[in-house]
């Protein structure tokens, strides 16, 4: 019965079904012809088995669900000694590091700023020794926490706080105090092109034993000073077996700068909003290389960030981490842990 | 000759051949305007039965319509040794000597362009911009699937070892190393990079890039897919991105532990603004007005909240609309009162979620996020109607709904009396649909239609989730997890460097901070 002999309308429905039914299975049919057509012609062209796999690449993508590994098959924790090279400064940095080490890097942490505005304002006003002392404080404020964490980690791989100054600081803290300290600094030769991650720790221990080796932030390069025998040397070589760790301590204890007081390094108490850009706290630095283990607090925001994964790391730094200088305050707490 | 064609039709390719052919192929196969298609219904029917349909053909040699199914046409060949034959379907070349389709480049060219023109001509089809994209030419472009070329075809063919995307495939999947706290970043990109459209619109290639310096956020983006689709195991190191998205974003600087949420919105932003190159899609107009916006982010995350103001005298109604890139959801246990909620509130279970014993829901969430509100005595609102300070109620709605929604449920309280985090299980579905909170769902229930009876039709506010960002700990410290969806219904936990797979219960029970659902279905603009 042709489509136009069929009365659409009246009491019998079934003649409309029918040809509902009629002009839907011919859609059908259609795009089911459309889709023959398409594969027909991948066939002829040649491309339509160019998306088969073999057996091999299969495998080897494929999904792995078992305990103790990830979906690649790969047991876990296996990415400590990831690398990658600093957008800024060109430096190879740990991965698990780079994130405190681009803060500095690009000036922006909160107590960055503190410093280079510091920096700027003694440099344009006062004499250099004054301003060395002063960026001594800020430098040792900023960088180091005391009393509260306990579990300091070693901070990170950032050359750039350390700067001439701080070393004529220590020879200071030595009791070699005197203007001729002073005057001497200045006449630093400077060497170029060190890059202490690629030295090895006795390379690393004759350097520093002879020469300062303070690899300046401005610059970038290495300064050169003949580095002043007994308790210096000590201090500035890398490698964690100084004899009379309690001498050095007292020592080191004196660069504790006198406005820090314990209240500000618990910095995770302080409240401020989270979505504030200014935090206007002191001490937050104070949470800087304790991304691990769960202390650390930051402003109070909802944080979260601590894979487990640096603090074994930070711990073996004596070879790694090449540093003219040592961050003080966190000494003792290295030392417990290597005790 | 590719093997594809045949010789038989060089017999056809003679005198004005192409000319007929453009002809045939304008009037009896692809139909542009109503005219040609009337035309086409009227004249295409089997000389010899009459029938329309049953596959029709026509003859290439001279005017004869025959169908297929019956052989009409087959027989008209043998008769009058015309070997060729259209099919007015589909269009496809048959030849009765190789009794087979063939494709012919020559002419095969020639059909191209004719669906090409008719196509253009049907303007009342419009595309979604989001589409245009993946269009060459924008509007009336019919998409083709990628063809490989000869040259491209032997080597496929010398080279037999394939990556291919199948669901039990890794590729697609990548871990991120944790740069120092850094989990809340982490957490984001994998959302990200699992949302399904921003990944077609990166892997499509289609970020043009206008910024002059190596500092484009969204090229970097691209990068972080061609990376995630690489097939490497090891996980990816995304230090570019953190300090492309420090430098873009100066207030997110910090190396300390920050919220998901937060650098969520900032990257939105910096993507967001570092687009500008790939508006100029939408119909050769720049997107000069900064908030009508064409660029991919915005296409897939901005909806608009209507706020009302009803004036309590009056009843005048002030209506307000703002975009928004995520919803911020206030849960029981803040300081805020949760309950009760707005009078009339529909007591089903929508989204079938199921009331364990009064353990909250997102839609119950999402209910007290648009109930009227009264704002009391202290603040009043100056009101156009009464021209005086009145008293008045706010309600927020949803007038445009993104395709992606990112629900952003509130657990870190920042009041001056205390600080914590609220740690209220909430449970949320894995389907919502979100026509009770629309604008206009609103605006039925005020006229009086109280039930809302769910319309299963209706498909426009139908979302699935796809990504979950969870916080493990306390507000002081604290780490970051993503569930995220793959392949349809397989789901994957996101911990940093390690990826292992999880069930739909995982994700279900787990506490949820960030909630990203997916439209369903994209419909037409």
């Amino acid at each position: 019965m042709k489509m136009e002999d069929m009365p659409l309308s009246g009491p019998d429905n079934t003649k409309l079904e029918a040809l509902v039914h009629e002009i839907y299975s011919d859609l059908v049919e259609d795009a089911c012809l459309g889709l023959c057509f398409e594969v027909h012609r991948a066939v002829k062209q040649g491309y339509f088995f160019l998306d088969e796999t073999d057996q091999e690449s299969m495998k080897e993508f494929e999904i792995v669900d078992q305990p103790g590994v990830d979906i690649f098959g790969q047991v876990y924790n296996q990415w400590k000694n990831k690398e990658c090279e600093c957008p800024n400064c060109k430096r190879f940095i740990a991965a698990s590091r780079f994130a405190p080490h681009l803060e500095k890097c690009l000036g922006m942490g909160r107590n960055s700023s503190r410093i280079a505005n510091r920096r700027l304002a003694s440099n344009n006003n006062m004499s250099k020794s004054e301003s060395d002392q002063e960026d001594n404080d800020d430098l040792n404020d900023n960088d180091w926490s005391y009393g509260a964490e306990k579990k300091a980690k070693k901070r990170k791989s950032d050359k750039n706080t350390n700067s001439p100054r701080r070393s004529k600081s220590l020879k200071h803290k030595n009791g070699d105090l005197g203007s001729s300290v002073n005057t001497e600094s200045y006449k630093y030769n400077y060497n170029t092109g060190i890059n202490y991650e690629t030295l090895g720790p006795d390379e690393l221990r004759s350097l520093l034993t002879t020469q300062c080796g303070v690899i300046s932030e401005h610059t970038k390069k290495m300064c050169t000073r003949p580095s002043l025998p007994d308790g210096d040397a000590v201090v500035e070589s890398d490698s964690y077996d100084i004899p009379d760790g309690q001498a050095l301590m007292s020592r080191l204890q004196w660069e504790d700068s006198p406005d820090i007081s314990p209240t500000d390094s618990a910095s995770s108490k302080a409240s401020t909003n989270h979505s504030d850009s200014r935090r206007p706290k002191k001490k937050k630095r104070a949470s800087l290389g304790l991304n691990s283990s769960g202390g650390g607090g930051g402003s109070g925001c909802p944080i979260g960030g601590g894979s487990s994964s640096s603090s074994q790391s930070n711990i073996s730094l004596s070879t790694k981490k090449k540093r003219p200088k040592l961050p003080a305050p966190s000494i003792p707490n290295i030392y417990d842990d290597l005790n | 000759m590719s093997p594809a064609g045949c010789s038989h039709v060089n017999g056809y390719k003679v005198d004005n051949w192409k000319q007929n052919l453009r002809v045939i192929y304008q009037c009896f196969v692809w139909s542009g305007t109503a005219e040609t298609r009337r035309r086409k219904a009227k004249s295409c029917i089997c000389h010899m039965c009459g029938a329309h349909l049953n596959r029709l053909h026509s003859c290439l040699y001279c005017v004869f319509f025959g169908c297929f199914t019956k052989k009409h046409i087959h027989e008209h060949a043998k008769n009058k040794r015309h070997n060729l034959a259209i099919d007015l379907l589909y269009g496809g070349i048959y030849c009765f000597v190789c009794q087979d389709y063939i494709y012919d480049k020559d002419m095969e060219q020639i059909a191209k362009e004719e669906q090409r023109k008719a196509w253009k001509l049907l303007s009342v089809i419009s595309v979604p911009s989001h589409l245009c994209f993946f269009m060459s030419t924008g509007i009336g472009e019919k998409y083709t699937t990628w063809e490989p070329t000869k040259r491209e075809l032997e080597l496929l063919r010398h080279n037999p070892k394939r990556r291919k995307i199948t669901t039990n495939c890794t590729i697609g999947l990548r871990g991120l190393i944790n740069l120092g706290n850094t989990c809340f970043m982490n957490c984001i990109v994998q959302a990200l990079t699992h949302t399904p459209l921003l990944r077609d619109f990166f892997l499509s290639d289609r970020h043009k890039c206008e910024m002059q310096s190596n500092s484009c956020l969204v090229c970097e983006m691209s990068q972080l897919f061609q990376e995630f689709y690489s097939g490497h195991r090891s996980p990816h190191i995304p230090f570019r991105l953190l300090h492309l998205v420090w430098t873009h974003a100066r207030h997110l600087a910090g190396y300390e532990q920050q919220d998901a949420h937060e650098f969520l919105i900032a990257a939105l932003d910096v993507l967001h603004r570092h687009c500008k190159g790939d508006t100029t899609h939408d119909n050769g107009k720049k997107a000069n007005n900064p908030n009508h916006c064409n660029c991919i982010i915005d296409q897939i995350f901005t909806g608009g909240l209507q706020s009302d103001v009803t004036c309590q005298v009056c009843h005048g109604v002030s209506t307000t609309i703002d975009p928004f890139w995520d919803i911020s959801l206030d849960l029981p246990g803040s300081s805020t009162p949760f309950w009760p909620l707005s009078p009339g509130g529909d007591g089903s279970t929508v989204n079938g979620e199921s009331h364990l014993s009064g353990s909250t829901t997102l839609t119950d969430c999402l209910r007290r996020f648009t109930r009227p509100e009264h704002l009391g005595s202290s603040a009043k609102i100056k009101c156009g109607g009464c021209h005086s300070y009145q008293e008045s109620t706010k309600q927020l709605t949803m007038k445009k709904l993104p395709i992606v929604a990112c629900f952003h449920l509130k657990r870190f309280e920042h009041s001056a009396k205390l600080r914590r985090k609220i740690t209220t299980y909430v449970s949320f579905p894995l389907e919502l649909d979100m026509t009770p909170f629309m604008a206009s769902s609103k605006e039925s229930r005020m006229n009086g239609q109280y039930q809302q009876t769910v319309d299963v039709l209706n498909n426009d506010n139908k979302y699935s989730l796809f990504a979950v960002v969870n916080h493990q700990g306390t507000l002081e410290s604290g780490h970051y997890t993503s569930f995220i969806r793959q392949h349809k219904d397989q789901w994957f936990k996101c911990d940093d460097a390690i990826i292992t797979k999880a069930s739909i219960k995982d994700v279900l029970d787990s506490e949820g901070y960030l909630l990203f659902y997916h439209k369903q279905f994209l419909e037409y603009e």
